[in-house]
């Protein structure tokens, strides 16, 4: 029952983001181009909003800020790039792209935190 | 003091006097701690104080924001112990061995006006310094607190005197004091060299310039480097040099000399972004392309789909860096490796 609706996947426009919300959370649907990924909304290097630093091209998402980068269909992480991206299972349907969501995606920003014991030797 | 730090991957232990910043004594002694700016701006190199004091520095420091200082979050190249302390820093860090910066002193031999609001200045240094071109030192001068940081624009592998550009900023007090003072024969505090937007002859590639004003100054000093080492006999290179007005150019005679030793392989392009190129060319130093527009767009036009196979190096203020990154990923189809930036604020 947490498969929810989120777009169409005429919504978002090949090499680009779209923002939506469900349920006050907020995630963004990158099309690139091969596929599509359901995303939070921050880079998890500082917090930069992808909607507005996020490029994608040749199915690789950077964030612009300070170019940490991910393969979007494999998720491998490129160059400078330290911590994995989080995504939300994704599927299409009949044109409608619905995400798996079980509470909400953070980097340890807000809910945790990056230098927490639990958190500083395991991410 | 000593300075244990948990990063990521290891733990690291090294010494730091009350006076330093931590982020300078831990790179000075060859570890890679995270930083950016390295001036209170970025936030990269953050890091948590587990135990122990430190003064903070800079209370106001931009790069704090974002951070919880309530839980101890500190920025590195500020903060100044007080007492031994442990520190958390949530990246990986490794040890280097070579090419460490370390604390110099130098002394202001001259300075002249390149514009009404540019200033070229040179000091000699007490003791020579490597460094690569496209790095920079944060200058401390004696009246003024907090460091600032300059990228050299000269190139020697071991040098004996460096040269900055300094931009007059309204309210800078580092500006206003050399704009203002006769500040020959002052003796200042500098620590470098710092950064990684560097160029480096082996990597035999082609270079491709966006500078914002004083993010020139990197440029040439790898423009410098690579005259030097006959590199255009073999690759490519574009610049592009945005000012506001024909008036607010300099280096034009410098950049014209590299274009003459490059024998066609070197384009420099000033990009006017408050006023209409008069001409495709300079009218008194012919040998540099002028164009109206903001220097990233103008970039952009010339560079899409030929940049293969090309290193790019962008500096100016954080709002054009961030632009050019995006536009060089997006339009002109670099990856991340092929990109080297700085922003200064």
């Amino acid at each position: 029952m947490t498969w929810r609706r989120i777009c169409k996947a005429s919504d978002v426009a090949e090499n680009s983001i779209g923002k939506f919300e469900v349920d006050g959370i907020p995630i963004l649907v990158v099309n690139y181009g091969a596929g599509f990924r359901a995303i939070p909304p921050v880079c998890p290097h500082m917090e930069e909003p992808l909607a507005e630093s996020g490029i994608i091209a040749r199915c690789v998402l950077t964030c612009s800020k300070h170019l940490w980068a991910w393969n979007l269909q494999t998720l491998d992480m490129q160059g400078e790039t330290e911590r994995p991206l989080k995504t939300y299972d994704l599927k299409e349907e009949g044109g409608e792209l619905f995400a798996r969501i079980d509470g909400e995606l953070t980097y340890e920003f807000e809910a945790e935190d990056d230098m927490d014991d639990d958190f500083f030797s395991k991410s | 003091m000593k300075i244990a730090v948990q990063t990521k991957n290891r733990e690291f232990a090294f010494e730091c006097s009350h006076d330093e910043a931590i982020l300078h004594a831990g790179l000075r002694q060859g570890l890679s701690l995270p930083y950016e700016c390295a001036t209170g701006t970025c936030g990269t190199c953050r890091a948590r104080v587990m135990t122990g004091e430190v003064d903070i520095g800079w209370q106001d420091a931009p790069g704090l924001a974002n951070l919880k200082r309530d839980k101890g979050d500190v920025l590195m190249c500020q903060a100044r112990p007080r007492t031994d302390c442990l520190l958390r820093v949530p990246s990986n860090v490794e040890t280097l061995a070579a090419a460490l910066p370390s604390v110099h002193r130098g002394v202001i031999r001259s300075a002249r006006r390149l514009t009404e609001d540019v200033l070229h200045f040179e000091l000699s240094l007490s003791s020579p310094m490597r460094f690569e071109a496209g790095q920079f030192v944060i200058l401390e001068a004696p009246n003024l607190t907090g460091g600032r940081a300059y990228s050299m624009v000269n190139f020697h592998p071991e040098a004996d005197h460096l040269a900055f550009v300094i931009k007059r900023k309204p309210g800078g007090g580092f500006s206003d004091w050399l704009f203002d003072q006769a500040a020959e024969n002052v003796e200042l505090g500098l620590f470098g060299p710092l950064g990684s937007a560097v160029f480096r002859p082996e990597e035999d590639r082609n270079i491709l310039c966006i500078a914002g004003g004083s993010g020139i100054a990197g440029m040439m000093a790898i423009l410098e480097r690579a005259t030097q080492s006959g590199y255009f006999g073999a690759h490519w290179g574009k610049v592009f040099f945005g000012v506001r007005t024909l008036a607010d150019c300099f280096y034009l005679d410098e950049l014209a000399e590299h274009v003459a030793a490059a024998r066609g392989r070197l384009e420099v392009t000033v990009a006017l972004s408050h006023e209409d190129a008069p001409s495709p060319r300079h009218q008194r130093v012919s040998s540099i392309g002028l164009a109206s527009g903001v220097v990233l767009e103008v970039a952009a036009q010339i560079t899409a789909g030929s940049c293969d196979d090309a290193i790019a190096y962008v500096a100016g203020p954080p709002l054009m860096v961030d632009g050019a990154l995006k536009m060089l990923i997006a339009q002109a189809g670099l990856s991340p490796r092929q990109i080297r930036y700085d922003k200064f604020s």
